[in-house]
């Protein structure tokens, strides 16, 4: 399974306008999309703003955002440069 | 089908008219924006629920069958750090639709130059599913708009 480790960037953390962001790029991808903090804890739906706002990942954590399937290392990326970006 | 309350009073103005293209745009979901009315108040829970999150100039409510809405109060007001809000309940807490949450004043936030205007977000839900959006005047409890 492709991954990626990318550290939230935001000030605000994964919520708002980077959340918002990541949920449109996530639910284009036509493969399952997870995100878990890298510290542990369960994998949640990465097309679910619900699930990315009750992660709640503060600027400064890693996250580690997985998919599978044709396409899946470009979306990775592109996912990764989102919770990257301030 | 969830019907959704106005977490505030003022007037149901639409999300194509906030200020912040985040949401004007739908991304964060469909749903509507209220521009409050001015002067002290307390921001209401728009469903029946468990308090998700709960920022002092956010919260999202998830009732029982999983759906959650988001109640943001003004644009940009995540930088005032909490300075103008007053929580009211806490995270985890259960409540019920009308049920105050916050208390906060709109006029506050504008003379601080920001917009008050309050997006209420059905988060995970398709544009479609979000009918008979209430248009005007409506006080805090009333219909807002139905989740189908």
């Amino acid at each position: 399974m492709g991954e990626r480790k990318a550290t939230v960037a935001a000030e605000v953390g994964l919520h708002a306008r980077p959340a918002a962001t990541f949920v449109q790029m996530a639910m284009k991808a036509p493969m399952d999309v997870t995100v878990a903090r890298s510290s542990g804890g369960d994998p949640i739906n990465g097309k679910s703003i619900l699930q990315i706002m009750a992660l709640d990942v503060r600027k400064g954590e890693e996250i580690v955002i997985r998919a599978e399937g044709d396409g899946s290392e470009e979306i990775l990326d592109r996912l990764a440069d989102i919770a990257s970006t301030p | 089908m969830t019907t959704v309350l106005a977490p505030v009073e003022g007037a149901a103005v639409g999300l194509a008219a906030v200020p912040d293209p985040v949401f004007s745009a739908g991304m964060v979901g469909p749903g509507t924006a209220i521009d409050p009315s001015r002067g002290p108040g307390e921001a209401v829970a728009p469903i029946t629920g468990k308090i998700m999150k709960l920022h002092p100039h956010a919260y999202v409510i998830v009732g029982d069958d999983g759906r959650g809405v988001l109640v943001h109060l003004g644009i940009d007001t995540v930088q005032l750090k909490g300075r103008g809000f007053r929580l009211l309940a806490a995270e985890g807490d259960r409540v019920s639709a009308g049920q105050p949450v916050v208390a906060w004043d709109p006029t506050e936030i504008e003379a601080g130059g920001r917009s008050p205007v309050c997006p209420v977000v059905a988060l995970d839900a398709l544009d479609s599913a979000v009918t008979a959006l209430a248009e005007g005047t409506v006080r805090a409890g009333d219909e807002l708009f139905q989740w189908t």
